[in-house]
């Protein structure tokens, strides 16, 4: 950003963002990302149970949609789930990350194999190996919320931490060493560095590692499917059994809502940011 | 210290649960749902059948085109995201992943109304079909010598340019994850050098930027790649008569066929297939690094 | 969902009278005051009337959990690892068999289902289990071609146009269930469906892979969309999901081929270890009554084999050929039983060599 205080007036060879091309990429890039969706929230309002053709305009699939209570509960033990998930994987992954990036132990080739075989392994047979496990082991089902989610919860974390670690790893890769040097030449303890130095410059990988992880557990299918019970049942589960016969606009409608509501959120938590961040002084 | 509850999280919660999987692969199913413990290697044997041989090529296939496709669109993705004013970065950075808040599902159902027969991809085509056709007669020229006689929708779904384009859309996000978290600590006055010193962007970008984003390189493609190996959902949804993967074959041991043994052995040697490729990967950048230092 | 205009009116008047018979059959309430007023209902999507459920939750106080599945192999590969807490499944035939095999089915109590005798006779006493010991039927149906009529010759009433010509190359879809594939298969052949020859397996199977280049897509229960969206004519279906879009879509059509097919029964079943087996019963009698069951017809337009409800029913349902095939088509029609587990290795063997091939 320093190119944008000296040259005010003309664009820095390193502002890529305003040369043409790329600007081009990224268009095309968001077009091929949202045009699906464009079409997703259009045919929501589409008076025809099928996606197929427009037969006119109705919001009655929103009234079915918000109606239906078996969806309603099935996004809140989604979100319930994900948040949870994200917060133990986020944790649990950073500690991997740093681990592998800081010490060398014996049978680290073993322990860093080991923390890569949730990534390697098909997902299929990782939900056939969690249903087998909680049925052996007679994991309790029936308990109260949010207790009732615990397996799948657990299912989550297995198989999203090690996707966190991998992306803080390869934030921790571009670490400056002498950082640690200096700072420790500057007398700070084992705490104070960790908590001054690592954790800010790890933040961005943190974030990131969380968001896949959210993104993982809200939209994981498979897994789920062999852990959830019919107390237990997540949006992916209930959208499955849903859209198996015919996508109808009921299940656009949902996910409309959903859009709008994840839009809203993130632009709270953008302008929250942004206000801390200009409060904090620039 | 740092290492145990991580540790003992994937043992209790994954090592124990898999190792029963791993048990059935030798074993041998006896009526309908029992699994006998006979550690019996016929499941192994049977995956070693030509047949199932030519699937696991064919998911390796579709797997490494859909990895180098993502990288390809990511990177210019990551890197405009990266070098983007600081204020509007987090916001590119969650339009790229929005859409992924969406359900696999829905998103796949999606596609497949923008790609059928009847679909906006080849709406459009048509559209531009009849401009170029009505220009062609305005010029006087006979258009169905040259463009054909009626426009004929492309078949975009329900083969295997279908299943890739499905792979690339449902990874994307994980290739540009990693290359933004490496990309952005890159120190940019590597940059300004090599482009001060008169090197092209293109240059600088090859032998700068590219092996700065290496780490974040290597992360995308392991964490694009083994997903894609294991999909069963798009192929299954948006592939042709031939797209079988081997994680369909392994999802009906599972289901129809009731073969639990059959399905744990294809399972590991995919896992096993993979590990000897991340293993190999390692073994490589360790000779890199070590031949950097000396 | 579903309109039909016609019956809507009809609607309201059947509601009133099924709640007033029902609640003289379903007997006492309070009856079985030990389980909890829940019951855990694991049915197809858009598979039960539209009121069903509140009207059973407002007649007994049992308030019903509906929870979906998508094919018979999901049902079967969750309650094989023990059962998750589902009080009443809905599997079809043979999976039923397959499940008493299994073990993984409770005996029905018949002295708690009194409405059992409104069942049709015909379907009593079943092959894949005799006597009903441990289901009762729900619907039924037939397997076979929907069709776009404009781009079809007259009425495409054979599997050849599916399983062996190029007439309509690249317009077809089959199901992608190898049972399935298999046996329409073996009917085009002249073979008996429930035909467990390997060698004649092999046949069907080298004839398939002969006619994939002809063949759009293997569709997972959803050819009905792909016949609906123009990106085939001809779809090998479900009765039930053809008639739903003939509903809204006046160019497409249904036959069961002349070679004949599948003639199936989805049953009403309660899992063992269901946690309400109590509740369970009292709904099946409900679904057995004659309006209950009459609504549910009426809305999901599959076959009922509720003779009580059927005599309740108009001629637009009961004339329907599509939902009651006439005698001379059912002649033809086979029911699939459960041919123990090396004929399911020989079947996705073979699917799996059909679509590497």
């Amino acid at each position: 950003m320093r190119y944008s205080l000296i040259k005010r007036t003309q664009f820095g060879p390193l502002d890529y963002i305003h040369q043409g091309w790329m600007k081009l990429t990224l268009g095309l890039s968001f077009v091929f990302l949202y045009a699906p969706l464009l079409i997703l929230v259009i045919f929501s309002f589409n008076d025809s149970r099928r996606n197929i053709v427009w037969r006119g305009f109705t919001t009655k699939y929103y009234e079915k949609a918000w109606n239906n209570d078996g969806l309603i509960e099935a996004f809140a033990n989604s979100l319930t789930i994900a948040f949870f998930s994200t917060i133990v994987s986020t944790i649990l992954g950073a500690m991997v990350a740093l681990l592998l990036w800081r010490f060398r132990f014996p049978l680290k080739g073993a322990y860093e194999g080991a923390m890569t075989l949730p990534i390697v392994i098909p997902e299929i047979c990782m939900g056939v190996a969690m249903m087998a496990f909680f049925s052996r082991v007679g994991w309790p089902s029936g308990l109260v919320w949010p207790f009732n989610l615990s397996a799948i919860t657990i299912a989550h974390i297995s198989f999203s931490f090690p996707f966190v670690a991998v992306i803080v790893r390869a934030r921790l890769a571009n670490f400056n060493l002498e950082l640690e040097e200096a700072a420790k030449d500057l007398g700070a303890s084992e705490w104070q560095f960790f908590r001054d130095i690592m954790i800010p410059f790890m933040k961005p990988g943190l974030i990131a590692g969380a968001l896949l992880a959210f993104t993982l557990s809200l939209d994981d299918f498979v897994i789920t499917f062999f852990t959830s019970g019919p107390d237990t049942v997540t949006l992916p589960v209930k959208i499955y059994s849903m859209v198996r016969f015919s996508v109808t606009p009921e299940i656009n409608a949902a996910s409309t809502v959903l859009i709008a509501i994840t839009l809203l959120l993130t632009t709270i938590a953008l302008w929250l940011q942004n206000r801390t961040g200009q409060k904090l002084g620039h | 210290m740092l290492g145990v509850p991580p540790g003992i999280w994937l043992t209790v919660f994954f090592i124990i649960p898999l190792s029963l999987i791993w048990l059935f692969s030798f074993g041998d199913k006896q009526g309908l749902v029992d699994i006998e413990l006979t550690w019996t290697m016929a499941n192994y044997a049977r995956a070693m059948d030509p047949l199932y041989l030519q699937i696991f090529l064919k998911s390796f296939w579709f797997a490494g085109i859909t990895t180098l496709v993502c990288l390809l669109v990511a990177f210019p993705i990551a890197i405009a995201i990266t070098f983007s004013p600081a204020r509007i970065r987090p916001i590119l950075l969650l339009l790229v992943i929005l859409p992924f808040w969406t359900n696999l599902l829905i998103r796949t159902y999606a596609l497949i109304a923008v790609l059928r027969t009847k679909g906006y991809v080849n709406f459009g085509l048509e559209y531009l079909w009849d401009g170029l056709n009505a220009t062609l007669m305005f010029f006087g020229m006979d258009p169905s010598g040259l463009i054909g006689e009626r426009f004929t929708p492309a078949p975009l779904l329900y083969n295997n340019f279908a299943v890739v384009f499905g792979l690339v859309y449902v990874h994307l996000p994980f290739m540009v994850l990693p290359l933004y978290a490496s990309l952005d600590r890159m120190d940019r006055s590597y940059l300004e050098a090599s482009l001060d010193l008169g090197a092209t962007q293109f240059r600088t970008f090859l032998s700068i930027t590219v092996p700065l984003a290496m780490p974040g390189i290597i992360s995308g493609v392991i964490i694009t790649f083994i997903p894609a190996l294991g999909s069963f959902l798009t192929p299954d949804l948006l592939g042709g008569t031939d797209s079988q993967m081997i994680a369909n074959v392994i999802e009906r041991q599972f289901k129809s066929a009731n073969d639990w043994p059959f399905g744990s052995a294809l399972s590991f040697i995919l896992m096993y297939i993979t590990f000897f490729v991340l293993a190999a990967r390692a073994l490589f950048s360790r000779q890199g690094s070590a031949m950097e230092a000396s | 969902m579903n309109k039909f205009p016609p019956m809507m009116r009809r609607r309201s008047f059947l509601l009133g009278m099924g709640a007033a018979a029902a609640g003289l059959s379903i007997g006492p309430k309070g009856a079985f005051a030990m389980e909890d007023p829940t019951i855990n209902f694991y049915n197809w999507d858009t598979y039960i009337g539209e009121t069903t459920l509140e009207d059973f939750e407002s007649l007994t106080g049992i308030s019903v959990k509906l929870d979906l599945f998508a094919d018979n192999d999901e049902l079967f590969a969750k309650l094989k690892g023990g059962n998750p807490g589902y009080d009443l499944i809905v599997p079809t035939n043979d999976y039923t068999e397959r499940m008493v095999e299994a073990g993984m089915l409770q005996k029905l109590d018949h002295g708690m289902i009194p409405n059992m005798a409104n069942i049709d006779q015909a379907f009593l006493d079943p092959l894949h289990d005799p006597g009903r010991q441990y289901s009762m039927p729900y619907m039924w149906g037939t397997i076979g071609i929907g069709y776009r009529k404009s781009a079809v010759d007259g009425v495409p009433d054979s599997w050849k146009w599916l399983y062996d010509s190029d007439k309509y190359s690249g317009k077809v879809a089959l199901l992608a269930d190898g049972q399935t594939i298999i046996q329409m298969g073996l009917k085009y052949m002249g073979e008996a469906l429930n035909e467990s020859d390997p060698a004649k397996i092999k046949m069907v199977e080298e004839m398939v892979i002969r006619q994939k280049p002809h063949i759009k897509a293997f569709a997972d229960d959803n050819g009905q969309d792909l016949l609906a969206a123009g990106d085939v004519d001809l779809a090998m279906e479900w009765n039930g999901d053809i008639l739903q879009l003939m509903d809204e879509d006046d160019d497409i059509g249904y036959a069961v081929p002349k070679e004949g097919g599948l003639l199936w029964e989805d049953s009403l079943c309660i899992p063992a270890g269901a946690p309400h087996p109590m509740n369970a019963h009292k709904l099946i009698n409900y679904i057995l009554d004659a309006e209950a069951g009459a609504l549910i017809a009426d809305y999901i337009q599959y076959a009922t084999p509720n003779a009580a409800a059927k005599a309740l029913m108009d001629s637009s349902y009961t004339g329907n050929p599509g939902i009651f095939p006439p005698p001379e088509v059912i002649e033809k029609l086979e029911v699939s039983v459960y041919k123990g587990e090396e004929y399911q290795r020989l079947i996705d063997e073979a699917l799996t060599r059909i679509q590497a091939a």
